[in-house]
């Protein structure tokens, strides 16, 4: 039997835009398994970002429950859930989101000191990611000082640190040109292989969607397609496009 | 890391974080300044009350600060040698010194004004350097019908040093007495009224004027200032074990005018306190909430993956506690240097409101107001940093992260 690491039943987001309520995501059941590489496409709006930050326990969801590994976490505030983040769950931006003031060694440390690893273990992890990445001799330097494929491979190697059991992914490559975008997306893969850590990405991107083992399509805030490899995991559920431009996927 | 996380973004907008430490240090030295200026104040009219008038404690007879005397020295003491000597024994007193009051009209023949006199021991006046001498000399032990006049007076007698007036007042008796007294000397203590009504003369002449051997009070001078009340106690232990018929008050509790002078000048600096503590809470306020807000985003990654709320707060915090601690270093730094600066400058003070001389500006750089100063900005940066870090470590991290 597959192991679970995230479940969602029923999962419904609604924000409040002032007098307006706006529905993100209205009716979610999901389950992603162990070693899952998974891409969730779909328009601007469509509620993949949502979605993403619901499985990555940074947001609430308005009903629905929501399971980590099996544990309920539906009910327990977020700051609660901090050390689930911190060890569990790895996060990957568009942006990067590194700390500019911490260079490359630091920032890959950090997620380390956070859950007090012993400084011996933490310097001997973080100097295998930063080699595992390609990063060793730019271990000093400091965000600024790096390319955008060089800023994204550190945001890897610390969400990957904490040897999480999974990794959420926004946008990965978007800041990036579609060569280092590839070698990011190879990096990944090749992680997602090596380690079975389970990838989420929310993304417009053809080529993960095409690398992806699993492609979840939303449309306006519902799952409107989810394909394995080919099959299609639900009767009601429509096949997935997995080439052709952005336009198309969005 | 959380330190280190700080530390760095103090030096991160390096304009921003320059005029807040500027704002610090310019309250740091303000508080230096204004407090040493204070404590020379403080300390200068305190010395010159002991030294001019008061001594730092008087012995009076006993009884003699609730009776109301028909006659002059009707409360007087007499035959003070030996307590004189008891209490010249004691290694922190420098000296005693008897003196008389008295008051009556003083004639050069042709006008006749009212005078305050002060009868004293010469040389030990001399030595308390109550007045400052503006022509002539000071009187001896020996020449009892000598005086020095007050500066103002002697420009109103129209006398040079040489000259004789008379003085006339009233005896132990109750009779009236007068005496010629020759001008050796003209001094001025600075406070206008005063100088215009005073004479100074030796004990001697004024026992002779007021026809007795009394004196009114003894005055005794201590080596410090600050050793007032242990001497006090120790003496009036030992008054009490001698059994003398005596009462003794300290300076602290005959100087009217110096403690009106330390409240007013007490609430001034408070006053200034609270301005540069407002300004350097906004201060700093504002720039950690423009920290905040150009790193909203960072929180937001750092809350997602697994910092906690407390955390983001602390780390805010000690940016408020670095700038402060760096604006407070700063502030001591410069404020003791422009002290030092003016205090070499010698720079000369108008004569303050009814007095005729001025008066050297001077910094006293005393250990409490450096840490006063210090601590007002360190404590007030950590103080401000408070709400402003709330505020990050709430922050939604879906918002904070830019992501809805």
């Amino acid at each position: 039997m597959k192991d679970q690491v995230i479940g969602l039943v029923g999962v419904r987001k609604l924000y409040r835009l002032g007098s307006v309520e706006v529905v993100a995501l209205a009716g979610v059941d999901l389950e992603v398994y162990r070693g899952d590489f998974t891409a969730l496409a779909g328009p601007s709006g469509s509620g993949k970002t949502t979605l993403l930050n619901l499985i990555g326990c940074i947001d609430k969801a308005s009903s629905g429950r929501v399971f980590v590994e099996g544990q309920d976490i539906t009910d327990k505030p977020l700051d609660a859930l901090a050390d689930l983040r911190a060890t569990r769950i790895g996060f990957i931006f568009q942006t990067f989101n590194l700390v500019p003031v911490l260079n490359s060694f630091e920032n890959v440390e950090y997620p380390l000191l956070l859950s007090g690893v012993p400084r011996k273990e933490r310097h001997e992890r973080v100097w295998s990611w930063l080699r595992n990445v390609g990063l060793e001799s730019q271990a000093r330097q400091r965000p600024d000082q790096l390319s955008g494929g060089q800023r994204q491979r550190v945001a890897i190697a610390r969400a990957m640190i904490m040897k999480p059991v999974l990794v959420l992914a926004d946008e990965p490559t978007a800041n990036l040109d579609s060569e280092t975008a590839s070698q990011i997306l190879d990096l990944l893969d090749q992680i997602n292989r090596e380690t079975r850590t389970t990838f989420v990405f929310a993304t417009h991107d053809p080529n993960i969607i095409g690398r992806a083992h699993r492609r979840i399509r939303l449309r306006d805030g519902r799952i409107v397609a989810d394909e394995r490899n080919g099959v299609v995991n639900s009767a009601r559920l429509q096949p997935i496009a997995t080439t052709g431009s952005r336009s198309q996927n969005a | 890391m959380l330190l280190k996380i700080s530390f760095r973004n103090v030096f991160r907008n390096r304009r921003r974080s320059l005029i807040t430490l500027l704002v610090l240090v310019m309250g740091a030295t303000g508080m230096i300044l204004f407090g040493g200026y204070k404590e020379v104040n403080f300390y200068g009219l305190r010395e010159t009350t002991i030294r001019n008038r008061l001594g730092h404690l008087q012995i009076y007879k006993l009884g003699s600060s609730t009776a109301e005397s028909d006659k002059p020295l009707e409360y007087g003491l007499e035959d003070v040698q030996s307590i004189r000597k008891r209490i010249e024994q004691d290694p922190r007193v420098s000296m005693t010194a008897a003196q008389i009051t008295l008051m009556g009209l003083i004639s050069n023949g042709d006008k006749s004004e009212t005078f305050l006199g002060t009868a004293v021991e010469p040389s030990k006046d001399a030595r308390m350097q109550a007045q400052r001498l503006v022509s002539g000399r000071e009187p001896t032990d020996k020449e009892l019908d000598t005086l020095i006049v007050g500066q103002g007076l002697a420009r109103s007698m129209k006398v040079r040093n040489g000259d004789y007036l008379t003085l006339m007042t009233t005896t132990v008796t109750g009779s009236l007495n007068a005496m010629d007294f020759q001008v050796v000397g003209t001094f001025a203590t600075g406070v206008k009224e005063y100088d215009d009504r005073a004479v100074k003369m030796p004990l001697g002449g004024a026992q002779l004027l007021l026809n007795t051997k009394k004196i009114e009070k003894l005055l005794i001078m201590l080596k410090k200032t600050d050793e007032t009340e242990d001497v006090a106690a120790d003496l009036r232990i030992l008054a009490a074990k001698e059994k003398w018929p005596v009462e003794m008050k300290s300076w602290s509790e005959l100087a009217t005018f110096y403690h009106q002078v330390v409240l007013i000048f007490n609430g001034i600096f408070g006053f200034i306190g609270i301005i540069v503590f407002v300004i350097v809470v906004l201060s700093v306020a504002n720039t950690i909430m423009m920290s905040i807000f150009e790193r909203t985003r960072e929180i937001g990654t750092l809350m997602a993956i697994g910092t906690k709320r407390r955390r983001v707060w602390l780390m805010f915090l000690f940016e408020g506690m670095i700038i402060g601690l760096l604006g407070g270093v700063l502030g001591l730094l410069f404020g003791t240097g422009v002290a030092q600066l003016i205090n070499l400058a010698h720079i000369q003070l108008p004569p303050p409101p009814g007095y005729t001389t001025g008066y050297p500006l001077r910094i006293m750089l005393k250990s409490s107001i450096l840490v006063s100063a210090f601590l007002l900005a360190w404590v007030t940066a950590t103080l401000s940093s408070i709400y402003p870090a709330l505020r990050a470590s709430r922050l939604r991290i879906v918002d904070a992260l830019g992501h809805i």
